[in-house]
């Protein structure tokens, strides 16, 4: 579905993407683990060109796209077709949650108040918000912003959804009901590319993971593979600082 | 110490009779220069090629031009140059015809644009990166996000800064009475001029612009408090 | 421009103009001097909430914010004389009617200032978080000390800004008193140009010398505040 060949991308002087190269697959649920400042973050938002890569190439859903010139219609065609659930939860602070969940399917996808209502209220009730609906994104927890920011994803019936840890910037006790629910998204079979710290999460329901690190992919393969036969030396030294014997990161 | 009450109460009255000259002036400069002031600071957001450049450097510049000059000198052109012009351009209005308020209007509009400029530039910068990254996400266009996401949120934060504005707006206008356009002070000592009682008309002219200025602070109250209402935070 | 416009004339009346502007810097420096006092003083009641003081100062400061500068002079220059007029000539053997007209431009500033900047120092000191104050109590020190060396620093820091953009406000509402009989750039402009019946020359001048000296003074500013950081 996403075919990334020799992603390039540099900050300044500072090279943050080396050469990427993945794929990933239809209904596939891929993870990008990795030390900060390897670049997983930037990747994932050059895919849906909140940031813009120096050079490489993008199939996206069938589209060759050159990430150095790419058209206006290319990025629009992305955009519509993908869904981003943000780090800092990213709803609109001005909306009410099913406003939040509302603005695409009335704005983007061009659909009547009447049939965006029943979708964005389905969608949250999908999340365990639905008696939340009128809320301010200030009244809400941030694991609720969280999951009525999944709500706005789902609705819009993506290709992909691309998640940038989506649980870090979340207190503890509310990590837990938001990765319930990202579970289900991934149960649904619907793509999803997931940067992310979460261990345990990336074992349960990831297809594949992707180590990342310095700008490269590192190692990729099954989440056993990953975990407990790491080929790679960067792979197992990130590895063992994070995963404390037989603690599991809840 | 005397000051004639009878007189001022007459300046009162004339003062009144003229405010709406002044509030017209107020409104209308007001209205426009919100239009273009939002205009300029989007390009200048947005880093528009050539204009944002061209915006900023006009912007900075005519800051440090006074409204009393500004006044002088546009009537000082218009009066000298516009018999050329309207033969130039076969225009058959004469200039005695032509009311000097719309010299007014120029002035004013081209000040309070640049300043209000600046104060929507001020509420693009208060506005989180993640909105706009939130709306592009999701598909939307970079219009369609600063229209519905951005402006709606810029709101809350101008309210203040507005009010200052529109104030300071009202006191601007004052200055037209240079170019012989009869607002509020000048209205006020159209009896004065009679009895030789400048003060009451002065005093006349005051207390009204007070008046106004307190109804804009009240409206602007009312304004702030229904907007914003998505700012409270109620959970920690 | 045919005969409306000539550079040697601007030439001619330009030195002239510019050599007033000492009338300006000194109606902006002694308006500023004492408006900056007056500031001060009516910041510090209205912070301490005295009873029958603050609604007094409450009203003067929304007299001076809300009337026009032009306004406030005329007054200031008719009413003065009138209400303090027997006490200074009975007192001090003054004419009021007799002092210059700059004085009373320049008390309508300082009343002005007081009120503007007032606000402006007030909103400063209280935007000092309180925990500074605690913090200072709980090392022991007086009030005074805390408000001296802990509160007004920091304040000074916020006012900064706002005082610099205030005091290039004064200098381009010196562009005011020529209305009073004040020869200043745009009044000497105003007064060369009804004499010479030229007046284009003149007033270009005047507005090439209000512009330059305003950006001078907010650069100024700016490099103060960077300086600062």
């Amino acid at each position: 579905m996403i075919e990334l060949t020799s992603v390039k991308k540099s900050f300044a002087k500072q090279e943050v993407l080396k050469d990427v190269s993945l794929r990933v697959n239809d209904g596939e649920v891929v993870v990008i683990l990795g030390p900060s400042g390897s670049g997983k973050t930037t990747l994932l938002r050059c895919i849906n060109f909140l940031e813009r890569a120096d050079s490489g190439l993008m199939n996206f859903g069938g589209n060759e796209i050159d990430l150095r010139k790419t058209k206006k219609k290319e990025i629009l065609y992305v955009r519509r077709h993908s869904a981003f659930v943000f780090q800092n939860y990213g709803l609109f602070a001005h909306k009410t949650a099913i406003q939040n969940v509302m603005e695409g399917l009335t704005q983007v996808q061009k659909k009547s108040k009447a049939d965006a209502t029943k979708i964005a209220e389905d969608a949250l009730s999908w999340v365990g918000l639905l008696d939340k609906k009128d809320y301010y994104p200030s009244q809400l927890s941030g694991g609720q912003q969280q999951r009525v920011g999944i709500a706005r994803a789902i609705a819009l019936k993506p290709d992909v959804i691309l998640f940038d840890e989506p649980t870090s910037a979340l207190d503890p006790e509310l990590v837990g009901e938001t990765l319930e629910v990202i579970k289900k998204v991934a149960k649904s079979g619907i793509t999803m590319v997931v940067v992310t710290h979460e261990m345990s999460f990336a074992e349960e329901v990831a297809d594949r993971v992707i180590f990342m690190d310095g700008g490269v992919v590192v190692e990729e393969g099954k989440p056993d593979e990953i975990f407990y036969r790491p080929k790679e030396e960067r792979t197992r030294q990130f590895l063992s600082r994070i995963m404390p014997v037989d603690s599991y990161v809840i | 110490m005397s000051f004639n009450v009878s007189s001022f109460l007459e300046s009162l009255i004339s003062a009144f009779k003229y405010a709406p000259v002044t509030l017209e002036l107020t409104a209308i400069t007001f209205v426009v220069s919100l239009i273009l002031g939002t205009f300029i600071a989007t390009i200048r957001h947005y880093r528009v090629p050539v204009l944002s450049q061209f915006f900023a450097i006009f912007v900075t510049i005519y800051m440090g031009l006074p409204m009393m000059v500004a006044l002088i000198l546009y009537n000082l052109i218009f009066m000298t140059f516009y018999n050329d012009f309207a033969e130039a351009f076969h225009i058959s209005v004469q200039i005695s015809d032509i009311n000097p308020i719309f010299i007014g209007f120029f002035a004013l509009i081209l000040g309070t644009s640049c300043s209000i400029s600046e104060s929507v530039r001020g509420a693009f910068r208060g506005i989180d990166k993640t909105q706009y990254e939130a709306g592009y996400s999701i598909g939307l266009t970079k219009f369609q996000t600063l229209r519905r996401i951005i402006f709606p949120q810029m709101v809350p934060i101008l309210l203040p800064g507005m009010q200052n504005s529109l104030i300071g707006l009202l006191k601007a206008s004052n200055l037209v009475s240079a170019i012989s356009v009869i607002e509020i002070m000048t209205g006020a000592l159209l009896p004065a001029l009679l009895y030789y009682s400048y003060l009451e008309g002065y005093v006349a002219a005051a207390l009204v612009y007070w008046i106004i200025g307190a109804c804009i602070e009240l409206l602007a109250a009312i304004a702030e408090k229904n907007s914003g209402k998505y700012l409270k935070r109620t959970v920690g | 421009m045919g005969n409306y416009f000539s550079i040697d004339r601007f030439i001619n009346v330009f030195p002239k103009i510019i050599s007033n502007i000492s009338v300006n810097f000194h109606i902006v420096f002694w308006s500023m001097l004492f408006g900056t006092i007056l500031a001060v003083l009516v910041a510090v009641l209205r912070l301490k909430k005295i009873p029958v003081i603050s609604q007094i100062i409450s009203v003067y400061i929304s007299f001076m914010r809300g009337t026009p500068l032009l306004v406030q002079m005329m007054i200031a220059f008719y009413g003065i004389p009138l209400l303090l007029g027997s006490l200074f000539l009975n007192v001090f053997g003054i004419n009021l009617n007799r002092i210059e007209p700059v004085i009373f431009v320049e008390i309508a500033i300082i009343l002005n200032e007081g009120a503007f900047l007032g606000e402006i120092f007030r909103g400063a000191i209280t935007s000092v978080p309180s925990i500074q104050t605690e913090a200072g109590y709980s090392i022991g020190m007086t009030g005074a000390q805390t408000f001296s060396r802990i509160v007004l620093p920091q304040a000074f820091k916020v006012a900064l800004p706002h005082y610099g953009v205030d005091l290039v406000g004064v200098f381009q509402n010196t562009s005011l008193v020529f209305t009073l009989g004040v020869v200043d750039v745009l009044g000497k402009a105003k007064t060369l140009g009804a004499a010479t019946g030229h007046t284009l020359e003149g007033y270009i001048a005047a507005t090439l010398v209000y512009i330059t000296f305003s950006l001078i003074l907010k650069g100024a500013f700016l490099l103060l505040e960077k300086k600062l950081k």
